[in-house]
């Protein structure tokens, strides 16, 4: 009678009241004469539980996720507790630089080649995980073409389809529109009325309330139950700027990448003016990048546009220090030994004063950092810095590919803080988001939905129409 | 401490549809098979680039003409064939002027056709056969971790062509002297290399750390005997 038993029921009684994961006093470091990342930090977690662990930028959220995964090169102390059989699954945050493979049923297929799956069998199992992830997709579809949102729960499936007891999941909120946070919520229901138990580090515990059953918080090392609080912020305005000069036009265009149909059309003439802060407002995959590369001119592969930046047809290396564009992932820009030389680099290209690098770092607290190598600091500070080199040159248009990205509330009110002292002293910003900027003071809005772009009244039109 | 419980991924659920799974299977044992001629063709052209005397070049290069003919059928981009040979020349010939000075020109001419040669096979490799089916098909004759790393860094191109072209864009839109105009004076090419080569390779180590780990919790490595997707 015992044989008839199904072995996965049999673990299921056996396990219900069982930790899966227990970490006791767990401390680590990354360098010996460091501060400790983790500080006796304990947790449990059981099965069907959904657990959030939220922390400010920089706090060690993701570094626990690695220690409990095994990825950590450094030892720690304390005990990590993983009950015989409890499988863990981990997608981190950019689901970009997990993918090995280039089509959706190989990526979802990899686990179960390495466990050696015959292939008859695997088809079934690759169809089943991206059904619980309710991606219904042709599994020869080429992964790039899939969206954010989509490569997220595709990243999810390729852990599901070896049965994880435990999902860990870096960050989601950060990388996900709207859109792609409902669905990924939807799927995280599914999954925790299955009993898969979940892990989520966040910045932004709010977005997730629903599901959670646990909140933690991580700071200084400690984790405390609890919410991280965000610390009620107020954004500077920038300051009135009468409307004169433009700096950017557009004319009625379709943008639309070569031999493709149109990605969005704008039936409207846009400008952009002097000590402007527009959002440029859409969701992932909407073409946001696209279009700020194409006024950088940098995008090789679209229509012409009607556009005149600065009063000319933008092509790469015309504008000088006039103009500024941060992409996504600003790190990627940082090459000198230290950050003041990396601050001076465009300066001394632009033949502008050294100075104005020692006085931004002055101004946005960073002259500490000044002597030190820009690849040791943490994302928050790289992407200050990053920003900080744009905008010592002071250019007249400055563009940023989605600059507030993965960042906590306080390096959200230090990157503002630039783009309103920048703005004061002429400079038109324009910035782009994949959420809605009702928080923040900007001039204006450019919403990008359903393939249309215009542009919507801020308090900037407002005032001149007062 | 280490994660345990793989079996449960391996336990096999009822197939269905034999048949269809068999003629699905006899397809891709085809399809591998072609995959292991397109190795074996690109590598003897790509070598056949640098080792055939001059006189026969322009047989290869009509064999090669075939590829791209094929290549750019399978919707490849032949741009980047002309990009190669752009900088290749560029590079070149500037090389040759400045050790050997005008008389060697013809040659370094040859050079830049014999590199465009050997590079016209891979592209093509890269644009007919899937990575994961190079990657079965080198495990016939090299260890899985091998093929695996060799079947990885061509699936990694694309997105460190993208990577390349961005971190140049930024750079020259931050003042760097490595617009194609700067570069024809040799003094710059060291600025291409630390604000361009040096920010790429970094990126190149986080994201093979990333895979490595993507790849290591999806259990890669754990049997000796790997199956494939087809």
């Amino acid at each position: 009678m015992l044989e008839q038993v199904n072995p996965h029921y049999q673990m299921d009684m056996v396990c219900a009241d069982m930790n899966l994961l227990e970490l006791n006093r767990v401390s680590f470091r990354y360098h010996s004469d460091s501060s400790l990342v983790l500080n006796e930090a304990s947790l449990s977690i059981r099965k069907g539980e959904c657990h959030c662990i939220s922390g400010p930028t920089g706090s060690g959220k993701s570094s626990l996720l690695n220690l409990i995964v095994g990825c950590l090169s450094r030892p720690f102390e304390g005990e990590l507790h993983i009950a015989d059989g409890v499988v863990l699954g981990l997608v981190m945050q950019d689901p970009n630089v997990q993918f090995i493979r280039q089509s959706v049923g190989a990526e979802v297929a990899f686990a179960l080649e390495n466990l050696a799956v015959p292939y008859d069998l695997m088809v079934g199992k690759v169809q089943a995980a991206l059904r619980r992830v309710g991606l219904y997709v042709s599994l020869d579809m080429p992964i790039e073409q899939l969206s954010l949102g989509q490569k997220y729960r595709l990243m999810i499936a390729a852990q599901l389809v070896y049965e994880p007891d435990i999902l860990l999941l870096d960050e989601p909120w950060a990388q996900l529109d709207d859109m792609g946070v409902d669905e990924l919520m939807s799927v995280l229901r599914l999954l925790k009325s299955d009993n898969v138990a979940i892990v989520l580090v966040e910045h932004n515990p709010a977005a997730f309330s629903d599901l959670v059953d646990h909140f933690w918080q991580l700071k200084d090392g400690r984790v405390t139950s609890g919410c991280f609080q965000l610390a009620p912020i107020s954004f500077t305005r920038p300051g009135y700027v009468p409307v004169g000069k433009s700096v950017l036009a557009f004319e009625p265009f379709e943008f639309c990448f070569e031999d493709q149909s149109p990605l969005f059309v704008c039936h409207d003439h846009l400008e952009l003016f002097e000590g402007e802060i527009v959002a440029l407002v859409g969701d992932n995959g909407a073409g946001k990048s696209s279009l700020l590369k194409s006024i950088a001119g940098i995008q090789s592969n679209v229509r012409a546009l009607p556009l005149a930046v600065l009063g000319k047809q933008p092509r790469l290396g015309i504008f000088g220090g006039e103009l500024g564009l941060l992409l996504q992932r600003p790190n990627r820009q940082l090459f000198e030994n230290t950050v003041l030389e990396e601050m001076q680099f465009s300066l001394k290209r632009f033949g502008l004063p050294l100075e104005n690098a020692d006085r931004l770092l002055r101004e946005m607290g960073l002259e500490d950092l000044k002597f030190h190598s820009p690849h040791t600091l943490s994302y928050g500070q790289q992407h200050l810095v990053a920003l900080a080199s744009l905008a010592s040159l002071k250019p007249k248009v400055l563009l940023l590919d989605d600059p507030l990205a993965g960042l906590d509330q306080a390096f959200y009110c230090r990157v503002w803080q630039v783009l309103v002292s920048l703005s004061q002293q002429g400079t038109a910003i324009l910035f782009s988001s994949h959420r809605q900027m009702n928080h923040m003071p900007v001039t204006r809005s450019w919403q990008l939905s359903d393939g249309i772009l215009q542009s919507e009244q801020g308090f900037m039109d407002c005032m001149n129409a007062g | 401490m280490r994660v345990k419980g793989r079996h449960k991924a391996t336990k096999y659920r009822g197939a269905a549809g034999f048949d269809y799974h068999r003629l699905e299977s006899t397809a891709t044992q085809k399809s591998s098979y072609v995959t292991a001629a397109s190795l074996i063709l690109v590598l003897i052209l790509s070598s056949a680039a640098f080792l055939i005397p001059d006189r026969y070049l322009p047989g290869l290069i009509l064999c090669e003409m075939l590829l791209v003919i094929h290549g750019v059928y399978r919707r490849g981009n032949p741009g980047v064939i002309a990009r190669v040979f752009i900088v290749q020349l560029i590079i070149t010939m500037s090389l040759y002027y400045l050790i050997h000075g005008q008389s060697q020109l013809a040659q370094g001419a040859v050079a830049v056709l014999r590199i465009l040669l050997a590079f016209i096979p891979g592209w093509w490799l890269s644009i007919t056969c899937a990575p994961e089916r190079i990657g079965e098909v080198l495990t016939w004759v090299l260890p899985v971790k091998w093929a695996f790393v060799i079947a990885a860094s061509i699936s990694l191109l694309p997105y460190m062509t993208v990577e390349l072209r961005e971190i140049y864009h930024i750079q020259c839109l931050r003042g760097a002297r490595i617009s194609p105009k700067a570069l024809r004076d040799p003094r710059n090419w060291s600025e291409l290399i630390n604000c361009v080569i040096f920010p790429l390779l970094i990126q190149l180590l986080k994201l093979s750390r990333q895979i490595a780990v993507a790849a290591q919790l999806r259990y890669f490595g754990k049997s000796k005997q790997p199956t494939h997707w087809r």
